[in-house]
């Protein structure tokens, strides 16, 4: 199964500056893709195209190499398989609780709603939400809300997982749980593209890596390659730091560090 | 209101059923309406009282207080019916204020009470039901009682962006204030000024927003959820088994 992109262009109404110029990308099952970019390079653009949100203004979008038909039939279709999670999971929760938010996809896709109720606990289990079922989703944390949000896509059992900036609100604990389950869809054969910033995590965790600048793509390959690319953009920073690095700390400080891996 | 919401959603009936609930509440509606004595009011309020404590076990402090609150607050009120203003005087016994007479009737003081013990009443059912039943109970018992869905649907996100837009406007009126917004009294009313649209704008993009993501998940116009599943009392069951 393949999610292609062919020469896609799109732009914002009432936008002068086009977002995605001339995107052509192929994403097949399995793989893990980091899309990496500043800020306003049309990352969240592209999975927004990707699931059927957005409509090419040019080229178009394929699943399996068919071009995605966007009529209600096309669109569903398209939806079961695409999952998206979007950067804010705070404007993604629509429910007064958290069970019944995840319980919304499944229903969507024609479920039973014993099958639905299946799909649900499962998905919970997965993004460890199973004891805030209950919870109305006011009454979330922003780490739970970005779980919340990833488990009600799961629920869907998508083939290609979009996830944006999804790790940002996490803390290293999460951010290590929601990387299983990234690891577990993979090894299901889902294919997992994750947009951040966060080149090191990119790095580690990608094996494919997309750079998208300025609504094209400036490379795509494996991971490595593309990182150090991009690395060798990055304006100098913290060179403020840097310099002051080899000063040594006061004793009483270094000798409190001393145990902290930096 | 928020006080209210962490309640219905941490009592000891909770989990029970929405229509034992509701049930309870519009019986005693029924008898506050229904019966025209005060005693029916007062027997209803403390019953409903009782039930609050001691079956939900919520704290008495806050659900007395809130009480006496509404009484106090239906006093002022009904105080306009138990009082009668003429500019003549009556047989009645006479309180004369400038030009005008004040009187009291057995009459009068009898449908205040009638009213005032009704009204309290009545509050303390619907406190009842607010303070143990969470809102998505209630919408789940609508939706089986085939409530039209697009009312179930405006009360689900209107309930929902009630407080994502407390929070927003939570947010703001921080950021006012941390720019020392509200430092005196004209730029503390254009500081409000700007909060209110701001906070107009910010619904509407936020609407904007979840929309697109209820798109995502396959939404075409009915938000379909599941059910909770909830308990019933433990004699239903024993009859039942
Ligand atoms: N709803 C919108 N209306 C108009 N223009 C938009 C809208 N959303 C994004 N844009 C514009 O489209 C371009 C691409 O934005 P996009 O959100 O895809 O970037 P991004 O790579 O996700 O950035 P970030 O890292 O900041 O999330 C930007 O120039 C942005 O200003
Ligand atoms: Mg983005």
């Amino acid at each position: 199964m393949t999610l292609g992109f062919s020469d896609v262009h799109f732009s914002y109404p009432a936008l002068s500056v086009p977002a995605l110029t001339g995107a052509t990308l192929r994403f097949a099952a399995g793989e893990a893709v980091a899309l990496v970019g500043r800020n306003g390079s049309g990352k969240s653009t592209l999975m927004l195209l990707a699931n059927g949100i957005l409509r090419p203004g040019q080229g178009a979008v394929t699943l399996d190499g068919q071009a995605v038909r966007y009529d209600r039939r096309g669109l569903l279709d398209l939806r079961s398989q695409v999952g998206v999670v979007f950067q804010n999971p705070e404007e993604q929760l629509f429910s007064a609780s958290v069970y019944q938010d995840l319980s919304l996809g499944p229903l969507n896709l024609g479920f039973s709603s014993v099958e639905a109720r299946e799909r649900v606990l499962h998905a919970a289990g997965r993004c460890d939400l199973l004891n805030l079922l209950d919870r109305p989703t006011h009454a979330l944390s922003g780490g739970e809300k970005a779980r919340a949000a990833l488990a009600g896509v799961l629920a869907m059992g998508p083939r290609f997982l979009f996830a944006d900036e999804l790790t940002n609100s996490l803390d290293p604990w999460m951010r290590a749980n929601v990387l299983e389950i990234f690891a577990d869809l993979l090894a299901d054969g889902c294919t997992v593209v994750l947009a951040t910033h966060d080149h090191a995590l990119a790095a580690s965790w990608a094996q494919r890596a997309v750079w998208l600048d300025a609504g094209r793509v400036r490379a795509d390959g494996p991971a490595d390659v593309v990182l150090t690319a991009l690395r060798q953009q990055l304006p100098p920073a913290f060179s403020h730091r840097r310099q002051t690095a080899d000063a040594r700390p006061p004793a009483a400080v270094s000798a409190g560090l001393n145990e902290v891996p930096l | 209101m928020q006080h209210i919401d962490r309640f219905a959603y941490a009592n000891r009936l909770t989990r029970l059923h929405p229509a034992y609930k509701v049930g309870c509440s519009a019986l005693a509606l029924v008898l506050c309406l229904g019966v025209p004595h005060p005693a029916a009011g007062l027997s209803v309020l403390a019953a409903m009282l009782m039930l609050a404590i001691a079956w939900a076990g919520l704290p008495s402090a806050f659900v007395l207080k809130l009480a006496l609150g509404e009484a106090s607050f239906l006093a002022l009120g009904v105080l306009g019916v138990a009082v009668s203003v003429s500019t003549s005087a009556s047989a009645m016994p006479n309180v004369r204020m400038g030009p005008l007479w004040f009187s009291v009737s057995p009459d009068t003081l009898w449908t205040a009470s009638v009213l005032f013990a009704r009204a309290l009443g009545g509050a303390a059912a619907m406190n009842f039901l607010a303070l143990t039943t969470p809102v998505v109970a209630i919408v789940d018992l609508l939706r089986a009682l085939r409530v039209p869905a697009l009312l179930i649907d405006l009360m689900t996100l209107i309930y929902r962006f009630t407080f994502t837009l407390f929070d927003s406007f939570g947010r703001m009126t921080l950021a006012h204030e941390v720019r020392l917004g509200f430092r005196d009294g004209r730029r503390s009313l254009r500081s409000a000024a700007d909060i209110g649209a701001n906070l107009f704008v910010e619904a509407f993009r936020r609407s904007r927003r979840l929309d697109l993501a209820l798109q995502g998940r396959g939404w075409d116009g009915a938000l379909r959820v599941l059910p909770h599943a909830y308990d019933h009392p433990r004699w239903l069951n024993r009859g039942a088994r």
